[in-house]
């Protein structure tokens, strides 16, 4: 029922977007001032900035300015912030709403590099509501782990009018998923699933070969079938995508890492609980880490908690991730703050729940700090981010008021 | 209904075990002779939870048990002084659900939908992973690193009567001395629990009518079980000589306990459905009921709240304790934080529990471990800060039915103590050290806390 509503909902998407803009154009430009300063907080740009008693400027949805003592643009919404702590709209890098849980994994097949986790959003499923309010303002949200490759990530903000413009990736990060063994069906070993991957791989060098060819001949003839699955391989292997894994244990991470050596692909380990026995064959490699801990649902061994420590020691770009059902989104920043209990820098944590996922995720240009020109997504809240007791005020994404817990309902 | 056999069977199981960890208990009296027989922890803010908080004061053990708490102690001269001078000092935390300890295919007898005859102890392994195993003392280090002392354990919620839980500590020489209280309650289920496991199997129970019917029919049989028992002890003597008695059944016996109040029922019911269904049969057989989950419950506040219904809410922060991957969305459909802060707030008793299912594989769900940073949460959604380290020390406590020896700093209960080097309520303090029956049981290392058998690592 939920699938087919979400279907339904998406192919009328883009429908709707006209619709509204349709409908925009033809009213009045609101008498809202486009300017907004947020005056007064300690703002945490996760650009290597602490600014005490800051100023946030917002045009247009984007950030015109940040800095100490700037001045009001005349015309201004001016918001006190005083006492308040603001740090970027934060970045999940592994996550799963959006979606109707049967849609995550195509459990059929064994390999689906051509299923979009995009095709599968619903711009009204209950997921998105409480991840923005929590400050999560863009997700990495993708295909399950049922497959050894299940397909590709899409990038999305949370919250916005406009469904495809919320979209930052439709096709954001191939998923795979080392260790995955079904009783049901090859593969069923660790060594078969990597082999499976080696295939994929050499299957999508041979298809980008015969394009070459046909290309290298002056198209004569009829050009290859195009395979779709092949496609969005090649592109990995091109490095226009990358490899999201997800994975566990040391010896999955060392096939895979082999797999990087054989390939080149450009690669991020998920979850990668067991990566701090193998950090230094990792940083080695410049792969990127979206790791534990999962707040204080998975990874309980202290080793694994003290992961990002490990990982920023050994100059890895770390991030980390809700895998939301698996912790709710609106804990994530809370994954940071237990890697500040386990040694890791504030500011360190705070890149690692912002700027190092959207590094990850190549949407860096946009979002995961709070720099001049990026888009305006900012929370602010009533304490210090890591704290469990602080809570969110405000939220803002592309400069619109995402979330004011004034109007909380008791 | 079935297996009055295997309770036997479990019991006699039991007894061996009894005896087993008994002989060495030998030990244990040379680990008393080791543990100085007065402690005294001064200097720190002590968080009684019987009263406000106390800045500068000592803690005195002796023997194991708390000998007095305030400013102006007299330290015994034999006492050995622990300074807690900056540190926050309060009693060992509680978890009021817990399967830590069990393995997760115990969880689950599901051959049979009703079994108030099995008894968790009967499958809890103290010496399993996370634990301290092989000779020696019983420590869960996994718990310790949290402050949690105590837990609740009980049998899974798959099944409607799944049996009888225990309260034990974390800490201790041998299996017999950590049971604090076996058996401490009946675990029922009325939720998606029973459905699903039977729904799988093709048997009833599928629908929740038929679980509540099969719940009401076993307490009518208790009822029977009951009376006919009262008859033939009602006899005289010699008429007792020439009548067969009832015939035995374990599982009976236990469920008459709680019909005659003396065990209380712990029904995991998260809807308001559930928990309404868990109230009239409450109201309708007479037993002491408390809610396990209650994710709901804030609907129902006042109604719990009147008749003194204690709920056990699940974790703050993933209050889906019937386990599953992903939430079953009709067995929670709106979680809301801030209903620990509602049902204190109406007066209904809570706890905060970890419900933590079971270990084994990488993937470990949510342990007494992090109870109080979980509960923690619950203090930015109206629970006030006080209120929050009562849900996890004297409230489990009175619900669990060991105040009188645990929960709480006053003389005459256990010496179980947690020493913190912050302010309880922030994510940045740790447990600095644990106190169990005086004894100093856990200490975080310099290199940072580490696990069993894996001390001190650079």
């Amino acid at each position: 029922m939920i699938a087919r509503r979400s279907t339904l909902l998406f192919a009328l998407a883009p429908v709707l977007a006209a619709t509204t803009a349709r409908a925009r154009a033809q009213t009045p430009p609101a008498p809202a001032p486009s300017v907004v300063a947020l005056r007064g907080g300690t703002v945490h740009t996760a650009a290597g900035q602490v600014i005490a008693n800051g100023v946030v400027i917002i045009r247009d949805g984007k950030i015109a300015d940040v800095g100490s003592g700037l001045a009001i643009p005349a015309g201004a919404r001016v918001v006190d912030l005083s006492g308040k702590e603001v740090i970027p709209g934060m970045v999940d890098n592994h996550s799963h709403i959006g979606a109707a849980p049967e849609d995550l994994n195509e459990q059929a097949v064994s390999f689906g590099p051509q299923h979009r986790m995009v095709d599968a959003l619903n711009p009204d499923d209950r997921g998105w509501k409480p991840a923005a309010e929590a400050g999560v303002t863009t997700v990495v949200t993708g295909t399950g782990s049922g497959e050894v490759s299940s397909g590709e990530a899409a990038v999305v903000k949370t919250y916005g009018a406009d469904f495809q413009k919320r979209i930052l990736k439709e096709v954001g990060g191939l998923k795979i998923a080392m260790g995955r063994k079904r009783p049901d069906r090859p593969p069923s070993t660790s060594p078969a699933v990597t082999a499976g991957l080696r295939a994929m791989f050499i299957h999508a060098r041979e298809y980008m070969d015969s394009w070459s060819r046909w290309e290298a001949g002056g198209k004569q003839g009829p050009p290859p079938p195009r395979d779709l699955g092949m496609e969005t391989v090649a592109r990995v292997l091109r490095h226009e995508d990358y490899v999201r894994a997800h994975v566990h244990a040391a010896s999955d991470i060392m096939a895979l890492l082999k797999l990087k050596d054989e390939f080149g692909f450009d690669l991020a380990l998920h979850h990668a609980t067991e990566a701090y026995k193998v950090a230094d064959e990792i940083a080695r490699r410049h792969v990127d880490v979206v790791g534990m801990p999962l707040f204080v649902r998975i990874g309980m061994k202290e080793e694994i908690m003290r992961s990002p420590y490990i990982f920023w020691k050994a100059g890895v770009t770390y991030a980390f991730h809700t895998d939301d059902p698996v912790v709710q989104s609106k804990w994530f920043r809370y994954c940071g703050a237990m890697a500040i209990r386990y040694g890791l820098p504030e500011e360190e944590a705070l890149k690692g729940l912002t700027i190092n996922a959207a590094k990850i995720a190549r949407v860096a240009d946009r979002v995961g700090s709070i720099e001049r020109g990026k888009d305006a997504d900012i929370v602010v809240l009533d304490g210090p981010w890591y704290e469990t007791k602080t809570r969110v005020d405000y939220v803002y994404v592309d400069g619109a008021l995402a979330y004011d817990r004034s109007k909380e309902a008791k | 209904m079935s297996g009055a056999g295997s309770g036997t069977r479990g019991a006699i199981r039991l007894l061996v075990v009894a005896i087993a960890l008994y002989a060495p208990s030998a030990d244990a009296q040379n680990v008393g002779r080791n543990t100085p027989s007065v402690v005294a922890i001064r200097g720190g803010t002590v968080l009684t939870m019987a009263g406000p908080a106390m800045r500068g004061a000592t803690v005195l053990i002796r023997n194991g048990k708390i000998a007095g708490v305030g400013t102006n102690l007299s330290i015994p001269s034999d006492a050995s002084v622990v300074d807690a001078s900056g540190k926050y000092v309060m009693p060992g935390l509680i978890d009021a659900m817990s399967y830590f300890g069990i393995d997760a295919q115990d969880l689950a007898e599901a051959s049979d939908p009703i079994t108030p005859e099995l008894r968790i102890i009967d499958a809890y392994d103290p010496t399993g992973m996370g634990f301290v195993s092989g000779a020696g003392p019983l420590r869960a280090t996994e718990l310790l690193i949290g402050g949690v002392t105590a837990q609740y354990v009980g049998p899974g919620d798959a099944t409607i009567v799944s049996g009888q839980g225990a309260v034990v500590k974390t800490a201790g020489p041998n299996l017999t001395s950590i049971t604090v209280k076996e058996p401490a309650a009946m675990d029922m289920s009325v939720g998606s629990g029973p459905t699903k496991t039977f729904r799988t199997k093709n048997r009833t129970p599928n629908t929740h009518p038929a679980v509540m019917s099969l719940l009401r029919q076993s307490l009518i049989r208790a009822q029977e079980y009951d009376r006919s028992w009262q008859l033939y002890n009602s006899r005289p003597d010699s008429a007792k000589s020439r009548a067969t008695p009832p015939k035995r059944d374990p599982g009976m016996d236990a469920l008459v306990k709680v019909l005659h109040r003396q065990l209380p029922a712990r029904i995991q019911a998260n809807t308001v459905t559930d928990i309404r269904g868990a109230m009239r049969l409450a109201d309708e057989f007479g037993f002491n009921l408390i809610i396990n989950g209650g994710a709901q419950a804030y609907q129902m506040k006042d109604e719990l709240a009147a008749k003194k219904i204690p709920v056990v809410l699940g974790p703050i922060s993933h209050p889906f304790i019937s386990g599953d991957e992903i939430p079953d969305l009709k067995e929670y459909p709106a979680p809301d934080e801030r209903n620990a802060g509602w049902l204190h707030q109406a007066g209904v008793p809570i706890a905060i529990a970890s419900y933590s299912h079971g270990l084994g594989g990488l993937a470990q769900p949510i342990t007494g471990k992090w109870l109080l940073i979980d509960a923690s949460l619950a203090a930015g959604y109206g629970l006030p800060d006080d209120e929050v380290l009562r849900a996890i020390t004297l409230y489990p406590a009175q619900i669990l039915g060991v105040a009188d020896r645990l929960g709480s700093l006053e003389i005459g209960k256990d010496g179980d103590v947690i020493v913190l080097d912050g302010p309880p309520l922030s994510i940045k303090t740790w447990v600095e050290s644990v106190y169990v029956g005086g004894e100093l049981v856990y200490q975080r290392g310099a290199g940072g806390a580490t696990l069993a058998g894996e001390q001190r690592k650079p």
